[in-house]
């Protein structure tokens, strides 16, 4: 199982000194984040695509994760989300592509489609075609990945012919893709398809609603054959501020949760944390309600954790992370541990999608030979020959 | 094939104690029993008090985040086979907080429910604030609204005219209500049931859902047996 922190990058206001950094600084102190969780032991460091303030995150992942990889050696480093919708598919194919061979196969991909209404006219898309842009783009982003002079037509892009990615992926395994969906079925169903991994961001829902859509994938990922629904590949996040002592936390978080863009002036802190998987408290009460996650989720493979928005300092971040790597991430690393059937794979690294793919194990998209997908292919094939045959 | 029950949830915006608006929402639901009884269908009937979820309400309205008792009032809305509104009108329209728990209710979340619209105020002059803001509103979330709403002012509780014609008017729209609702759902002895939609209620209820969701025609789209095959989404 994976541990990091996820960021979206957000320059807002410090509610308690009226400071804010600036957009240089923020970036700046998004490397330092990222340098400082390989130290303290974290494995993933993933950052946001976005296209408009306050967020700093950047419009092309890939020229931050290159950063971040030149000063780092074993973090893994991700997106959350790669906006799937508004980003050319061939740009993401090679960007992506160029970030793993710099980073030596330390790139992984959760795709969304992105939040705010506007960007999707900035980039000539259209917001209601949300769904049918991910399931268009993704599949020739697939593609793109794994054929070489490729001919492609679709209804969103200008077609291609013979075209082959440049550079192809490293070992030609591409990166591993998460598909990451609040409360769209479609998604889940799509990671599903694929036999990539599902990301719920389940910091603002309910823990009843995240399960039935961990559930929903689990299910139909067993259902396509590339294993049984204890096996498919889940990741969760989380959101906590954590003090030695849980009353100093509640403390200090509270001015930055009563005036934090998404949540502030609405709930009370408490009711929020009650209500969504946010802590503010010991880093004990942080294993706690992190362990309590794979009662309602299953095992799971990767746990993101937003420590760094609503104008907390940088200095009071990097704490976060010290206590995250020293008393938190061990913890949770062998709890988690402990009745883990044998069979629950890990997170995907680049060494172990290269071994399956070597062996032949890569998944089928559809479901192969064997899976009940499969099966009910062919019994619609047989029931519509058997119509032909009929009519004939 | 007649049923013999229904169930009535009455969405109430009582600011007060014993509200006028509580005191119509008792009569409308009272009114609608005795119309069941005369059919011999058996009324229940429950009540929301949007006074009780204001908080959460405000709180959705920030943050999109929906609170574990404003998802029961939800899930009692969905399970129900009629919904009355009842809500005292401010400025020529119902009280914010009430229209508030609509707009924040999922698209067709009423759908093939009757609904009946029941307003109090000061005067007569705002009989028809509740017909120009909540019909439109609860149209769209696919909710079927009787012709008859109820509307009670000061007068309609102090004079004998008043008195009458609001009880005339609180029968008729009961009655309109659960011959509505017994038409839907196949309720009751009434030559109406004929008219059912037996196949709809027969083929729903496959979803893991509980409650009566799935009965409603609404499709639980987080149940792996209603997904959308990724296949056909690749088609287009």
């Amino acid at each position: 199982m994976e541990f990091g922190i996820f960021t979206i990058g957000d320059v807002t206001t410090d509610p308690t000194d009226g400071t804010t950094v600036s957009e240089h600084q923020r970036i700046k102190n998004t490397v330092e984040l990222a340098k400082k969780a390989e130290e303290v032991g974290l494995d993933v460091f993933a950052t946001g695509q976005h296209h408009n303030p306050p967020f700093v995150a950047p419009a092309n992942p890939p020229v931050l994760l290159g950063n971040i990889a030149a000063q780092t050696s074993t973090l893994e480093l991700s997106t959350a989300t790669t906006l799937i919708t508004t980003t050319d598919p061939v740009r993401i194919a090679e960007d992506y592509s160029y970030a793993q061979h710099l980073s030596d196969g330390r790139i992984s991909l959760i795709m969304g489609r992105g939040n705010t209404g506007p960007v999707y006219p900035w980039f000539g898309k259209d917001i209601r075609a949300g769904i049918p842009l991910a399931v268009e783009n993704y599949n020739l982003l697939y593609r793109l990945w794994r054929e070489k002079n490729l001919d492609w037509e679709g209804k969103f892009r200008t077609p291609l012919n013979g075209f082959t990615v440049t550079p192809t992926p490293l070992d030609e395994v591409p990166p591993f893709v998460w598909h990451g969906s609040i409360r769209s079925p479609e998604i889940a169903e799509q990671a599903a398809y694929y036999g990539d991994g599902f990301f719920h961001n389940n910091i603002f829902w309910p823990t009843s609603h995240t399960a039935r859509m961990v559930q929903l994938y689990r299910q139909r990922y067993e259902y396509y054959g590339h294993g049984k629904a204890s096996q498919a590949i889940v990741g969760l996040g989380g959101q906590v501020f954590m003090r030695k002592n849980s009353q100093d936390a509640v403390r200090e978080f509270r001015p930055y949760f009563d005036n934090a863009p998404v949540y502030g002036h609405g709930p009370s802190l408490e009711d929020f944390s009650t209500q969504t998987p946010l802590t503010v408290g010991s880093p004990q009460q942080v294993i706690e309600r992190t362990l309590s996650f794979r009662d309602w989720a299953g095992d799971y493979q990767r746990q993101l954790f937003l420590i760094d928005h609503a104008g907390l300092p940088q200095k009071t971040v990097l704490e976060q992370l010290d206590l995250l790597g020293e008393e938190v991430i061990p913890v949770l690393r062998e709890e988690f541990a402990k009745g883990r059937p044998a069979d629950v794979p890990d997170a995907p690294t680049h060494a172990s999608l290269v071994a399956r793919h070597q062996e032949g194990r890569d998944p089928i998209p559809g479901g192969g030979e064997g899976s009940r997908a499969f099966e009910d292919r062919q019994a619609r094939a047989a029931e519509a020959a058997k119509e032909g045959a009929d009519q004939a | 094939m007649s049923t013999k029950a229904m169930n009535i949830v009455a969405v109430t915006t009582s600011l007060s104690e014993d509200s006028t608006t509580l005191k119509l929402t008792d009569r409308i639901l009272a009114s609608a029993a005795s119309a069941g009884e005369s059919v011999s269908i058996d009324v229940s009937a429950e009540v929301i008090n949007i006074r009780n979820h204001a908080t959460a309400l405000t709180d959705m309205t920030l943050t999109g985040f929906r609170s574990e008792e404003l998802e029961a009032a939800f899930a009692t809305i969905a399970a129900a086979d009629a919904i009355v509104t009842v809500a005292p009108v401010y400025k020529a329209a119902p009280v914010g907080l009430h229209t508030l728990f609509w707009q924040l209710m999922d698209d067709k979340a009423l759908s093939r429910k009757p609904v009946l619209i029941a307003s109090t105020g000061g005067t007569a002059r705002h009989s028809l604030a509740g017909d120009a803001v909540l019909r439109p509103m609860l149209s769209y979330l696919k909710g079927i609204v009787v012709p008859t709403t109820v509307f009670a002012a000061t007068d309609d509780w102090g004079t004998v005219e008043g008195g009458r014609a609001l009880t005339a008017r609180i029968r008729q729209a009961g009655e309109e209500l659960v011959s509505l609702t017994a038409t839907i759902i196949g309720a009751g002895d009434d030559d109406l049931a004929e008219a059912a939609d037996l196949d709809s209620r027969a083929s729903a209820g496959s979803g893991a859902t509980p409650g009566a969701a799935a009965n409603r025609g609404i499709v639980d789209e987080f149940d792996p047996a209603n997904v959308t095959p990724f296949a056909q989404l690749l088609e287009g």
